[in-house]
């Protein structure tokens, strides 16, 4: 066993070998930082393999896999508690992945790059570490963990007003712990772990709902510790009053950071709300479903709205990812069999959609050294390969038939439609708005007259291609035949929906 | 409580017999002022220029070191007073307390505070005067 | 005096022998490396001492000490902190300082002395004494670059004002012992728990105790000396005020108050409650305004204790020591960080000035990387980010509040630390910014010695460590504490 903590930590340990590296053997660094981040994703696709489909999770420790149960700090009876189940466990093979991939495609970082990839393995760590903990206390540990990492990178190798993104990312992603802070203490302070007796940080035990209640200025404790968990991760996702920082940190960020912060930075809000909000506060859930579907449903029509409206390719993308999270929000509002896993599919799906498409863009910044979309043209003429691959990323965001958005978009549609008409007739529109941005944009970029100066812009290479490819094939992969992946939640969340009351 | 009466008491009639007397020495007196008799009292020698003047510092370190070995034997007294019934271990304490003194003797003398005359002006530290 | 008192007492003794053997090597042969390496040994033995001192197992030492683990523990404290401080003077002397080097290091460890004698004391002979060794060190050590006119200042400043609490303190003291007719601290407390309402003449006792507490510890509205003379002082001697100072002083007010239960005592609840309150959001308002790092780390260094006042009204008496548990460690974790900070600012100083301005920092990243990094994880643990011993201190303190309802006040300090983020994450953005080429040639490109280095990177090391596995120390805490 340990198999889990070594996917987690390896990567901590590599930042540590690359530390030693000679400053001047770049190589070196690059390639030990790639070989490191490979690893995970092996062992990741190992327990794939070993993976129980039955076994559910959730609330039941027992129901749990790759698990290590520790004593950590005994004073505040704080565990190493790690294990994953069906929720949990896309997420961890998506991190192992792009990790990897975004690895590869930071290859043309030239600045302090020791720093890059050390920081860039610690992230790794803290990601995979906040899917993997079931502590309270070791979740909040690596959430704040993957901040620091994350704040250098873009501070550092960002683009030209990287400072102000990073500290505007940092801020906002304070605020959301500080207030998980909060519910942590306040939680911690009101369970006891029925054998010893003590308080305890067990999120587990934190979901039996008879440990905990109250009134607080004339309003169910629980409402106030919901609201406040809720802005914590609704700041992640970003959920609409929360997101101005998304942009801002997608553009200044480099490539490989954008990738990782859209494909699963981003994940970890909605992550948040399934693993903990939702099973500890059940009742809560469900009594503000509505406002969480509306809520997604602004963020699908706004999103799509304000990238339509953008002039900067990245920005465009970074809005699209507000939008498509909108989805994950309104599925998960549902409380329906359908509707949940999709929202989950969702999640996975725009992972490797996103991270696509945020690739792309770097391709073509590196070439052309700007991002305004009316400033290219015709490109498909030139590089006919990237084109494809550009086209085929833009069709799976839009939605086509036959790759993982569609399936995911499909599944949502459907579990709301029973639920809430209106909003999911309002989302559908959000598809057409998204629909023709994308449209408008592969249009703008790719076809029409060649724009004389990228007259010799070179075609995409073998690395960015390598990149690029497997995110497509898996695209396509679970686009056809989605079965792997909803087999992986089913377990997870048929126990999800029955804690629902 | 009553303590604090007698010393109230033994401090009131204090402060009246000085008043008392300040009074009727003024009332007694009589009064020739001439200039000689405004000068500062110095023991009979006759002062020489103002009060104001610059000290050399020298004297506050003198100062400094004669108070400290001034008060070590105000330490003295109560403990000869008791040396009889502590024996040795007081012997030792009061030869570590001087030891200690001594120490400090030693150290003012080695940095040549003792001597009047200093022969070595150590002024680099300080910053120059402009014109020089 | 016995045989095994004397053994008991032997940190202490060591730490008193050291600055007079100084003295005469100082008589003997002038010279600042030795005086260094002699002042360090001497505190190293103290250290050797304290397991021996632990395995005694007498207390009590007449009616003035006590030396039990919770002082012992302090001991260890005060005397690694000293260490850390006294080693990084040595280049920082040698740079910035031209007359006699030698007398910082007796000034430094009768200072030491002093904060050690307040954490071993129970009476109020012994405090007062142990405080005004540590003053009267402290206003020369605080003046000691003489040649600058800072230096003189804030040691004028640090003068007038230690002497003005001191003789609020003596005054409350006089009063408290015209009610009580006790000067130990035990038996006073035990006089005031039983005494159902304490009388005006001792709470007015207490209240210009607490001012005068205040004073030392610097908390809001007693904290205006504070920048200047951190300011002013040495880089090293501010990190010695910071630190050990104030961590004797409160050491001793944990142990005053120890078999009192201040939680249930409206009058001082209240006072303590609201000295807390003006210094956390006085020190982090402050220093959000300021662009000079020094006077920032003062000010911060008054919203910290405001965090430790909080912890200290949680719990500090008999029956529940977790307030007092969160404070020590907090404490052990602030000394760390704010040693590190100072030495970091201490490097970084030229033989014309220290490196004050925020501006001084910026690309840092660029030319001494580890010291960057050494830096950010200092000023990182002083917001309480994880992973660094601040925030594992944080969380104690946040937990003893919310254990004892505190709300009002956990919340304010939860507010007030997102709020002393921001600074604190200024000077790290400044550290990483990339640097224009103009103004390159202009910072200074201190070298770091060897000593200095290894200090500093101890310092980070324990710094995560505590942050990761604060285990063991929380347990040496435990024991130390349950003794009071």
């Amino acid at each position: 066993m340990g198999l889990l903590s070594l996917v987690t930590f390896i990567p901590v340990f590599g930042a540590l070998i690359v530390l030693l590296i000679p400053r001047q053997n770049e190589k070196a660094v690059k390639i030990v930082s790639a070989v490191i981040t490979f690893i995970p994703f092996v062992l990741a696709t190992y327990m794939w393999g070993q993976f129980n489909y039955t076994m559910s999770g959730i609330n039941n420790e027992a129901q749990f896999q790759f698990v290590q149960h520790f004593k950590w700090i005994p004073a505040y009876n704080i565990e190493y508690f790690i294990g994953v189940d069906g929720l949990s466990f896309p997420m961890v093979w998506l991190t192992t992945l792009l990790s990897f991939l975004a690895i590869i495609a930071s290859w043309n970082i030239n600045k302090a790059v020791k720093g890059y990839f050390a920081l860039f393995l610690l992230l790794e760590t803290g990601m995979l570490g906040v899917f993997v903990s079931l502590d309270f206390f070791l979740f909040y540990i690596f959430w704040e963990v993957m901040l620091l990492p994350m704040y250098f990178l873009i501070g550092i190798w960002g683009g030209p007003r990287r400072e102000y993104a990073a500290i505007k990312f940092f801020l906002y992603t304070l605020l959301g712990s500080v207030l998980m802070l909060i519910v942590m203490l306040a939680l911690y302070f009101n369970v006891k772990d029925p054998v010893t007796g003590g308080h305890t940080f067990n999120m587990l035990l934190m979901m039996d709902q008879s440990n905990h209640s109250g009134w607080l200025l004339g309003v169910d404790v629980r409402l106030w510790l919901y609201i406040l968990l809720f802005i914590g991760f609704a700041i992640k996702v970003p959920i609409f009053p929360f997101h101005t920082w998304l942009p801002d940190a997608h553009v200044e960020a480099p490539t490989a950071i954008s990738v990782i912060l859209a494909g699963i930075l981003l994940k970890m809000g909605t992550y948040g709300l399934f693993r903990l909000s939702y099973p500890i506060f059940p009742d809560v859930a469900v009594k503000t479903a509505y406002m969480l579907a509306v809520l997604g449903v602004i963020n699908i029509l706004y999103g799509a709205f304000v990238a339509m409206a953008q002039k900067d390719l990245k920005k465009m993308v970074a809005y699209s990812s507000v939008s498509h999270m909108g989805f994950v929000l309104l599925g998960m509002s549902t409380f329906t069999d359908a509707g949940m896993n999709g929202a989950l599919f969702q999640m996975f799906s725009h992972g490797m959609i996103t991270a696509m498409l945020f690739l792309l863009v770097g391709v073509i910044y590196d070439r052309a050294h700007h991002r305004e979309i009316d400033g290219f043209g015709g490109l498909a003429v030139k590089m006919p390969i990237f084109a494809g691959v550009a086209t085929l990323a833009f069709f799976a965001a839009l939605g086509l038939p036959g790759m993982t958005g569609f399936i995911a978009e499909v599944m949502v549609f459907i579990g709301t439609f029973s639920v809430y008409r209106t909003l999911t007739i309002l989302a559908v529109l959000g598809i057409i708005v998204t629909a023709s941005y994308i449209l408008w944009t592969v249009q703008r970029v790719f076809l029409g007259k060649l724009n004389p100066k990228y007259e010799n812009i070179s075609e995409i290479s073998g690395r960015e291609l390598f990149t690029l490819v497997p995110l497509g094939i898996l695209v396509i992969l679970f686009g056809i035949y989605p079965i792997p992946i909803l087999n992986l939640f089913r377990a997870s969340m048929t126990h999800l929906i029955n804690l629902i009351p | 409580m009553t303590g604090f009466y007698i010393a109230l008491i033994f401090f009131v009639t204090g402060m009246f017999l000085v008043a008392v007397t300040l009074l009727f020495s003024r009332l007694l007196q009589t009064k020739k002022p001439s200039p000689d008799k405004y000068l500062t009292y110095e023991c009979g020698e006759l002062p020489q220029g103002g009060a104001w003047i610059r000290f050399n510092n020298r004297f506050y370190i003198i100062a400094l070191i004669f108070i400290i070995f001034d008060v070590e034997i105000v330490f003295m007294f109560p403990w000869a007073v008791v040396y009889g019934k502590i024996g040795l271990l007081a012997f030792v304490e009061m030869f570590i307390f001087i030891v200690v003194l001594l120490v400090g003797l030693a150290y003012v003398w080695a940095n040549g505070d003792l001597q009047w005359v200093k022969p070595r002006p150590k002024l680099e530290h300080l910053p120059k005067a402009k014109g020089k | 005096m016995t045989a095994s008192e004397i053994l008991k007492m032997m940190p202490l003794i060591i730490v008193l022998a050291t600055p007079l053997i100084t003295m005469l090597i100082i008589a003997l042969h002038r010279n600042h490396l030795t005086t260094m390496i002699v002042s360090v040994i001497g505190l190293v033995l103290a250290i050797i001492a304290i397991p021996y001192s632990k395995a005694l197992d007498l207390t009590k030492i007449g009616e003035l000490l006590i030396i039990d683990n919770y002082a012992l523990f302090y001991f260890l404290l005060i005397f690694t902190a000293t260490i850390a401080i006294i080693i990084p003077s040595y280049p920082y002397l040698e740079m910035r300082f031209k007359g006699n080097r030698e007398e910082y290091y007796l000034l430094i460890l009768t200072a030491t002395l002093g904060s050690s004698v307040l954490a071993a004391s129970t009476h109020f002979v012994s405090f007062f004494l142990g405080l005004e060794i540590l003053s009267v060190s402290l206003y020369a050590l605080i003046s000691y670059l003489r040649q600058t006119n800072e230096g003189i200042e804030a040691g004028l400043k640090y003068l007038i004002l230690a002497a003005v609490s001191s003789a609020f303190l003596v005054f409350g003291m006089a009063l408290i012992y015209s009610q009580t007719g006790k000067m130990e601290f035990n038996a006073l407390m035990q006089f005031f728990s039983n005494s159902s309402k304490l009388n005006l003449i001792s709470i007015v006792g207490l209240v210009l105790m607490i001012v005068g507490f205040g004073f030392k510890l610097a908390v809001v509205p007693f904290h205006t000396w504070s920048p200047d003379v951190y300011e002013g002082a040495p880089a090293p001697v501010s990190a010695f005020i910071a630190s050990v100072s104030k961590g004797g002083i409160l050491a001793l007010l944990f142990r005053f108050f120890s078999q009192y239960d201040v939680l249930n005592s409206k009058p001082l609840f209240l006072i303590f409650a609201l000295l807390a309150v003006f210094s956390m959001f006085g020190g982090n308002f402050l220093a959000l305004l300021q662009t000079n790092v020094k006077r920032l780390l003062a000010y911060s260094s008054i919203a910290h204790f405001g965090y430790i006042l909080v912890a200290f009204l949680a719990g500090n008496n008999a029956q529940n020591f977790k307030g007092v548990e969160a404070a020590t460690f907090y404490i052990v974790s602030y000394f760390i960080t704010i040693i590190g900070a100072f030495i970091v600012v201490g490097i970084f100083s030229t033989r014309e000035r220290e490196a004050m301005s925020v501006s001084d920092y910026r690309g840092l990243y660029w030319r001494h990387p580890w010291l960057s990094v050494a830096f950010s994880a200092m000023l990182f643990s002083l917001a309480g980010i994880p992973l660094t011993a601040g925030f594992i201190g944080k969380y104690y303190v946040l937990a003893s509040g919310i254990d004892n309802q505190l709300w009002t006040l956990v919340i304010i300090l939860i507010v007030n630390s997102a709020l002393g983020v921001y600074y604190y994450l200024r000077i790290v953005v400044e550290m990483f910014s990339q640097p224009e080429e103009a103004a390159e040639t202009k910072h200074p490109s201190p070298s770091v010695g060897v000593m200095t280095g290894l200090i500093l990177a101890v310092l980070t090391i324990a710094l995560i460590w505590l942050g990761v596995y604060p285990t063991g120390v929380i347990g040496a805490i435990k024991i130390s504490v349950m003794g009071l």
